[in-house]
């Protein structure tokens, strides 16, 4: 058997981890609900979550670069939108006004 | 024995060697090389080992179709935030009215069934036929329970008078997920298909490639759904 090969308890891990983080962003919501910066600790989780998924499931890092640069390109655009939204929504809004 | 023929998550290169271990291609030892054929002569590259660098998990016909959910969905999200820039107060109160409960366990239904099909490619690559099996079945259970607990969140829904026109929020949330559904739905379609080679003893460890590019199709469809699960459901 090729142990090498077996990614069984790093697959694992990772599972953990998005059970866990889910439930975390879950108790952020209910216990920080009117605070400023969550929606900042939000995209964190977001962009961390879609990370170890194009990591530890897709295995991006050894991945063809295009394929590496498009999980990358995708995981962090919707945190880093978040952030515009939460902090310079009203910029936003007057620049995607018709 | 293999019974059945190759489907859309099964693309044979042209010299038939799908999914066997072979050195990175040369294209990408050096990416920024000009190709020296043109596409159409081009064959097809087997991919290489789990371990090497620069190798397609699955195949390119697959990473063609989750390049463009990307630019779908991102077109999606583009909508999302631009009504929220201009409407922050609806999307503050919209998200207080959904079920956080059906959100959580869709979440959790995906993560888990992502886990079970990414263990199912982990199983075949040692050449472990049966478990590889064991772990796409429970792949395909748990994958099952998101269109169910959808219909239970619609139906929820409606019964709280949230319907598409109850606002700019509801209008959003609706296509938005509705989109990624009807793309778990050609998800779940293709781990069936997958499964009933793989019953079939289709794929070895020497062969994997249908597998993985839809263990790679999930794992995007996952990725989505990780987005869309805070923006609707947390920031409330």
């Amino acid at each position: 058997m090729n142990s090498k090969n077996d990614h069984f308890s790093r697959l694992t891990v990772a599972w953990l981890a998005l059970v866990a983080l889910t439930l975390v962003s879950l108790g952020l919501s209910e216990w920080f609900r009117d605070a400023r910066w969550l929606p900042l600790l939000v995209a964190a989780i977001i962009w961390f979550k879609g990370a170890l998924v194009a990591r530890c499931f897709i295995e991006s890092h050894v991945a063809h670069p295009f394929i590496a640069r498009v999980l990358s390109v995708f995981v962090a655009m919707s945190p880093l939108a978040l952030i515009a939204t939460a902090f310079f929504g009203g910029t936003l809004a007057r620049w995607a006004s018709l | 024995m293999d019974y059945f023929p190759p489907s859309a998550v099964d693309l044979q290169p042209v010299d038939g060697h799908q999914g066997r271990c072979q050195p990175p291609p040369e294209q990408c030892k050096f990416p920024h090389r000009p190709p020296t054929m043109t596409a159409a002569a081009l064959p097809a590259e087997p991919p290489a080992c789990p371990e090497s660098p620069c190798r397609i998990p699955g195949n390119k016909g697959i990473w063609a179709g989750i390049t463009c959910e990307f630019v779908e969905f991102g077109v999606l999200f583009a909508v999302y935030f631009i009504a929220r820039s201009h409407f922050p107060q609806a999307f503050h109160d919209g998200a207080q009215r959904l079920s956080v409960t059906a959100g959580t366990v869709i979440t959790l239904l995906m993560i888990t069934s992502s886990y079970f099909i990414a263990c199912s490619v982990n199983a075949i690559r040692q050449d472990k036929h049966r478990p590889a099996v064991i772990w796409l079945i429970a792949g395909l259970v748990v994958a099952l329970g998101y269109p169910l607990t959808k219909a239970l969140e619609i139906d929820w829904n409606l019964a709280h008078g949230i319907n598409g026109e109850s606002g700019i929020f509801f209008t959003v949330y609706y296509y938005l997920t509705f989109t990624h559904l009807v793309h778990a739905t050609w998800g779940i379609l293709g781990i069936l298909w997958v499964l009933a080679r793989l019953s079939f003893r289709g794929y070895s460890s020497e062969d994997y490639a249908g597998l993985e590019a839809l263990a790679s199709y999930w794992h995007a469809t996952d990725i989505i759904w990780l987005v869309i699960f805070p923006l609707f459901y947390v920031l409330a």
